[in-house]
């Protein structure tokens, strides 16, 4: 797949003269699956309207394949979007919606017929091809959206928040076809949520949004392990912020306890913010050496994990975890905070 | 379980009562004096035109066989045909605007302009249209000044001015209608049209003319029915000796004092309406019954 190069640059977007998300640069790689993530109002429904051609930027430019298109109209861009709400053609049914696409762009009948019909395979819905929109489910109806998208052989697939209309359990099961799918057809997918889990699961690179601009991005696993910024760590993942004290002898004080401090991060000395996965502090019994009192403030029982919530002290309060195969410290418990020294994320460092 | 039934039973009751009420008036309204005018439009009369007893066709043989009476129903027909299609035409781009604006103030300004028409008097109205008409109105006087004639045209008398003046009391009802069923639109499915590559043009006639069958079809009957029996706006434009239904159903009633010939002009009127309504329905529903299907 070489097609579907997608560079954005100097982009400013906004409604009525006011900007509503600035983005120095992106790009997306042909064939690369690229979430672009971030809390309601950051402007990623408006950056993927941008994209698709509804929403004129007020600066900048959107190239695709080196072609700028910035200033195309949204049909003539060959971006499939596939709307949150699916806005499947309610009085066409499943075929004639998917043929929509190749009508008004003048594919012959013979070759409309052969791509409706791949296109049906592709998702498993070939025996609903004469269903009526209102006649199929939620996943039905977000797999023919996702067709009718494809079939017309989009340079890029903008999905915006496609799995919020789903049912948790649909939801988990359409991540895992919705990335075997793409890698079956190749094509560069932007997708864009609000729900960390999806972008994690689902993505080569998460495009993480705050506040108007970008935040951070890079993989999944760099922005889980290694958030730049206390709202990239809160933000992806549950974390734990805790206050950090630096010392000049190259150790901290976290949770009075005494921490390495990793070299080359450009840490200063002085008061900091460090990030605590939940998942890696571990609830363990009292007093055992090394490990940090706190009290139990609740517990609660996930499967595999407890997880409870501890207070150290009266302004700090924790989320812990602790495996699920031993029997729960009840609230009011003390228990011991245990956590290794590499667990520890770093905040506000200069590099 | 109990109680939530012993609260709920007098209110549905209540509710029944409140709707059988205007059911009943409708009824007898409607139905009461419909059966009295088929029962006179059935009657024998004598040479002064006043019913006598039996029963007879000779009155629908009349409106047959009188040759102004036949083609003053094809005449109403034609104008309504005429009338109804221009409104559903005019409707749209303006239903289309009050729907899509995002201008408050102009979406205000434009509706008050559409019902302008209903605000006024009829009589009003229509003297408007003779004063802009008139053989010194403002339109000839536009027409002689750019040269286009020497002398004043008779305006008036032509069934164009009264076919505008009827296009635009009834437009009203096409463009309401229609605003109902183009706000029930989706945005994205217009959005999801021109990403797949549709244009504008395409858009209208595979997405939204489509859906908005429903209030087309609605609008359509509405601008009909009432084209067909329309009357004052005729006689005060146009005058008493135009060939349309209403006009004679009225000269025969309350000129000529033929009550029993009226009232089958009045049936033969009321039949071929509602049979060009049940029409628009069927082709209403035969453009969108799959659409509301499961």
């Amino acid at each position: 797949m070489t097609q579907g190069l997608v560079e954005v640059r100097d982009l400013a977007l906004g409604y009525h003269g006011e900007t509503v998300l600035k983005l120095d640069e992106l790009t997306v790689a042909a064939g690369e699956f690229v979430s672009v993530l971030g809390p309601s109002g950051c402007g990623k429904t408006t950056l993927l309207n941008a994209l698709a051609g509804f929403v004129t930027p007020d600066a900048g430019r959107i190239l695709v394949d080196g072609q700028d298109v910035t200033h195309v109209a949204p049909q003539h861009r060959q971006m499939g979007l596939v709307f949150q709400n699916y806005a499947l053609f309610p009085h066409l049914n499943v075929e004639k919606n998917l043929h929509y696409g190749l009508k008004a762009r003048k594919v012959p009948r013979d070759e409309r017929e052969t791509r409706v019909r791949d296109a049906l395979k592709l998702v498993g819905l070939e025996d609903f091809r004469a269903r009526f929109p209102g006649q199929l489910s939620g996943g039905q109806q977000q797999r023919v959206a996702i067709a009718r998208a494809l079939v017309t052989r989009p340079k890029v697939l903008l999905l915006d928040e496609p799995l919020s209309n789903l049912d948790a359990k649909l939801r988990r099961q359409m991540r895992h076809e919705l990335r075997e799918l793409q890698r079956e057809i190749g094509t560069t997918t932007i997708f864009v949520t609000h729900d960390q889990a999806e972008a994690l699961a689902m993505s080569d690179r998460v495009v993480l949004l705050a506040g108007g601009g970008l935040e951070q991005h890079g993989t999944p696993q760099e922005l889980y392990r290694t958030p730049r910024t206390t709202f990239t760590a809160d933000f992806i993942g549950a974390a734990n912020i805790v206050k950090a004290t630096i010392g000049t002898d190259g150790r901290a004080d976290v949770l009075k306890r005494s921490v390495a401090v990793p070299e080359g991060q450009g840490l200063e000395a002085g008061t900091s913010e460090v990030a605590l996965r939940p998942e890696a502090v571990t609830v363990t019994a009292a007093e055992t050496p090394g490990t940090v009192a706190a009290e139990v403030m609740s517990v609660a029982f996930g499967g595999d994990r407890y997880e409870y919530r501890v207070r150290v002290d009266a302004e700090t309060t924790l989320l812990a975890s602790a495996s699920g195969r031993e029997d729960a410290y009840a609230p009011g418990a003390t228990v011991g905070l245990a956590f290794e020294d590499a667990s520890v994320i770093w905040l506000g460092g200069s590099s | 379980m109990s109680i939530a039934l012993a609260t709920r039973a007098p209110r549905l009751r209540r509710g029944q009562v409140a709707a059988i009420v205007p059911t009943l008036f409708m009824i007898g309204a409607f139905v009461v004096p419909l059966i009295g005018l088929a029962m006179l439009s059935l009657r024998p009369t004598n040479d002064l035109n006043t019913p006598q007893p039996g029963w007879t066709f000779e009155q629908y043989q009349q409106v047959w066989d009188t040759g102004y009476l036949r083609s003053s129903v094809l005449d109403s027909l034609w104008l309504s045909i005429r009338v109804t299609l221009t409104c559903a035409v005019v409707a749209y781009p303006v239903a289309w605007f009050l729907v899509r604006t995002s201008s408050r103030w102009a979406r205000t300004a434009v509706f008050a302009i559409v019902l302008s028409p209903l605000l006024t008097s009829e009589v009003v109205r229509s003297f408007g249209w003779r004063v802009v008409m008139g053989g010194q109105g403002p339109v000839n006087a536009a027409l002689q000044a750019l040269q286009i004639t020497d002398d004043s045209i008779p305006l008036l008398r032509s069934g164009w001015t009264v076919f505008l003046a009827i296009v635009h009391v009834l437009l009203p009802f096409a463009i309401i209608t229609l605003t109902a069923s183009l706000g029930a639109i989706d945005d994205a499915l217009l959005r999801a049209s021109a990403n797949l590559g549709a244009s504008r043009t395409r858009t209208f006639f595979t997405v939204v003319l489509p859906l908005s069958v429903p209030g087309l079809t609605a609008g359509l009957m509405v601008v009909f029915s009432l084209a067909m029996g329309i009357y004052v706006t005729p006689l005060l434009v146009g005058g008493a000796t135009m060939s349309l239904a209403g006009l004679q159903i009225q000269n025969m009633a309350m000129v000529v004092f033929d009550q029993p010939g009226a009232a089958a002009l009045s049936f033969v009127l009321l039949t071929v309406t509602l049979v060009a309504c049940a029409l628009i329905a069927l082709f209403g529903s035969l453009t969108s019954r799959r659409r509301t299907r499961g």
